[in-house]
């Protein structure tokens, strides 16, 4: 107890505790789907722990990589768990953030005074895809070289620069010992570096603005006619007890990990995966994950490689800037039934041309 | 106004683009996937642009739909690695200089594959059948039964009735059959549990090294048609695979394990959801 005390003279834990946890309130009305951001948060930490595991033997050399994670997989004590955790868990976190986007959209939580939020939230869910696809190479199987091939070539649509991105992103003309040194460097100091910082922005705009409520119990919170100001609801929950709620979905996050390698171990781990990459010899059915699915779909359907590249960049930039361009005050969708028409219209297409792409 | 104007940079954007082309589902992964590791256009085969041509004979025009289902097809074995050659060179292709040895005669046959197929033909020279071409030269050679473009993956069902009696009486041929029927069985269990590891995501590359050394041995010793030099190594053989099917086991119990701790943290975690979530809808009742 003394020890408690000592440290609490220094630091003022308590009072901080008292001050995030107990005194900090959050609206009652907040749904499930305001878990999802933490769940993101600890999906995260859980990718960066299992990958320091996994750093341990992994050797980011064309000659050694895919021997070494067959190491993993095989012969290092329980190197399973750690790589089947951090290949599920990878593909999990992307849909519990494609899922916290929705929400995010669908309950209007990007409007004033959180623009910035959603800003710094798409440019983190950039990294993750990023992170997604230096990652997917690094194993060095058949499946991660040739999609790599795929994914990297992309840009090369773009004229003057295109050629230059792709070059700078594969270290030379094509996918090569370089590119994965470069993916290595991106996946593992680069990236968790750059996701860090930007976690901690998210994390600070939340606290300053406040939690958003749901558009429909919008007579709760008093909208500003202008200038800053701290959303409060003195007759909310305290924090701890959200936080409890947020805690109990990241356990059913982690039990749906465990139920994948369980029931589904090769799910995220096909046969392609198991077979060294090949330079000289191309897999019949060529594709990139089931996140790049849609967009690779749309390349297929638009017979430019410039015109799909350029169309897909302008949807890039209209989502990453979507909060500035949207000024209508209505937060509830449910109420602009043509932005809804959009959302249901884009969610549907963007489920079909998943579906089409992964076929 | 400024609605006008961004509806022209989309225009110029877009007027930039080539226009559609025909086929271009398909056109889109070779679009894709042109620039190959060296950064060179994908190498095409004389051989087969010549072979596939009207020029040729009909007979030699089927030569490259035949290689092309074939076991050598695909396992990357081309043209030039049994012929010599020069492949991407159409004037000298067929040159002795690019080391192009072209067709064997028949009694050239058991050399010409043996070149790879080393310890077969070594049981080869000595069998019935290789002493007899070195006699008279009109013995079967190696595409008498496995025929030559098109060649197949071996199985002990090439030993059969219709093949053996072209050339002599079957009851030979039947007893050999009968003694490597044993490990051949065995051979095709294991080669079904290595593909069962594989589908779960084991790759075991030194056991799989180990039963592709028993396979070839195995398949190696039928050329020999030493009935009772099979039968004193079925023995042997039966062993090795015994061996390597014990490893094989190992791995299986491993996977059970691994699914069995998996579903272990299912439930534990869902468990510690399931009552963190009540303790919470408690003390959001008080």
């Amino acid at each position: 107890m003394k020890l408690m005390d000592y440290i609490d003279e220094r630091l003022g834990l308590t009072s901080l505790i008292r001050s995030q946890f107990i005194d900090y309130k959050v609206p009652k009305e907040i749904n499930i789907f305001y878990t999802l951001g933490f769940i993101a948060l600890a999906g995260f930490m859980i990718q960066a722990i299992t990958g320091l595991f996994l750093l341990f033997y992994y050797v980011p050399h064309p000659d050694h990589a895919f021997s070494s994670v067959q190491r993993i997989m095989n012969d290092i004590p329980y190197g399973w768990l750690f790589r089947q955790v951090h290949v599920v868990g990878s593909n999990l976190m992307v849909a519990v953030v494609f899922l916290h986007l929705f929400s995010v959209f669908f309950m209007g939580s990007y409007k004033k005074p959180r623009e910035f939020h959603w800003l710094v939230g798409a440019i983190m869910l950039f990294f993750i895809l990023t992170f997604c696809l230096s990652g997917y190479l690094l194993p060095w199987s058949q499946l991660s070289y040739w999609a790599t091939t795929v994914v990297a070539n992309l840009p090369t649509g773009f004229p003057y620069i295109g050629d230059i991105i792709a070059d700078t992103l594969r270290g030379g003309k094509s996918v090569t010992g370089l590119t994965l040194n470069r993916f290595f460097g991106l996946h593992v100091a680069l990236l968790p570096c750059l996701m860090s910082v930007l976690i901690a922005i998210h994390i600070f705009l939340i606290r300053r603005t406040g939690i958003s409520i749901p558009p429909w119990y919008e007579r709760l919170e008093h909208t500003p006619p202008s200038g800053y100001r701290h959303a409060t609801y003195p007759e909310g929950q305290p924090f701890y007890l959200f936080m409890l709620k947020e805690l109990s979905m990241v356990m059913f996050y982690i039990a749906m990990i465990f139920f994948v390698i369980a029931f589904l171990p090769t799910l995220f781990l096909p046969e392609d995966t198991l077979v060294e990459a090949n330079p000289s010899r191309t897999p019949e059915h060529i594709r990139p994950e089931w996140y790049f699915l849609a967009p690779y779909q749309m390349l297929k359907l638009i017979p430019s490689k410039f015109l799909g590249i350029a169309l897909q960049l302008i949807l890039l930039l209209v989502f990453f800037f979507w909060p500035f361009i949207d000024r209508s005050p209505e937060r509830n969708i449910l109420k602009r039934p043509k932005l809804l028409t959009v959302f249901i219209v884009t969610t549907f297409l963007w489920i079909i041309l998943t579906i089409t792409g992964g076929r | 106004m400024s609605k006008k104007i961004i509806l022209l940079m989309i225009f110029m954007l877009f007027a930039n683009s080539a226009p559609a082309k025909e086929e271009w589902k398909r056109a889109f992964e070779e679009e894709y996937l042109k620039i190959l590791p060296v950064g060179e256009p994908e190498k095409v085969s004389v051989c087969i642009d010549c072979h596939k041509s009207e020029i040729m004979r009909p007979e030699l025009r089927k030569i490259p739909s035949e290689w092309r289902q074939s076991w050598h097809a695909e396992n990357n074995i081309s043209c030039h690695d049994c012929h010599g050659g020069d492949p991407e060179d159409e004037k000298m292709a067929m040159t002795p200089e690019r080391g192009f040895v072209g067709k064997p005669s028949h009694a050239q046959i058991p050399e010409f594959c043996g070149r790879c197929h080393k310890g077969i033909l070594e049981h080869y020279l000595k069998s019935g059948h290789g002493i007899a071409l070195r006699k008279t030269g009109h013995a079967p050679t190696c595409v008498t039964c496995h025929g030559s473009h098109g060649i197949k993956k071996a199985s002990i069902d090439i030993i059969n009735e219709d093949l053996c009696t072209r050339c002599h009486s079957y009851e030979r041929a039947k007893t050999m059959k009968l003694a490597l029927s044993v490990v051949e069985t065995k051979i095709k269990d294991t080669e079904d549990a290595l593909k069962e590891l594989r589908r779960e995501g084991i790759v075991i590359e030194r056991d799989e090294k180990e039963f592709f050394r028993i396979h070839a041995e195995f398949r190696a010793l039928f050329h020999t048609t030493d009935v009772n030099l099979v039968k004193d190594r079925t023995d042997e053989f039966t062993r090795r695979l015994k061996d390597l099917d014990s490893r094989l086991s190992a791995y299986f119990k491993e996977l059970n394990f691994r699914r069995n701790y998996s579903v272990f943290f299912m439930l534990l975690f869902a468990g510690m959801g399931g009552a963190i979530y009540f303790i919470y809808k408690e003390n959001k009742g008080k």
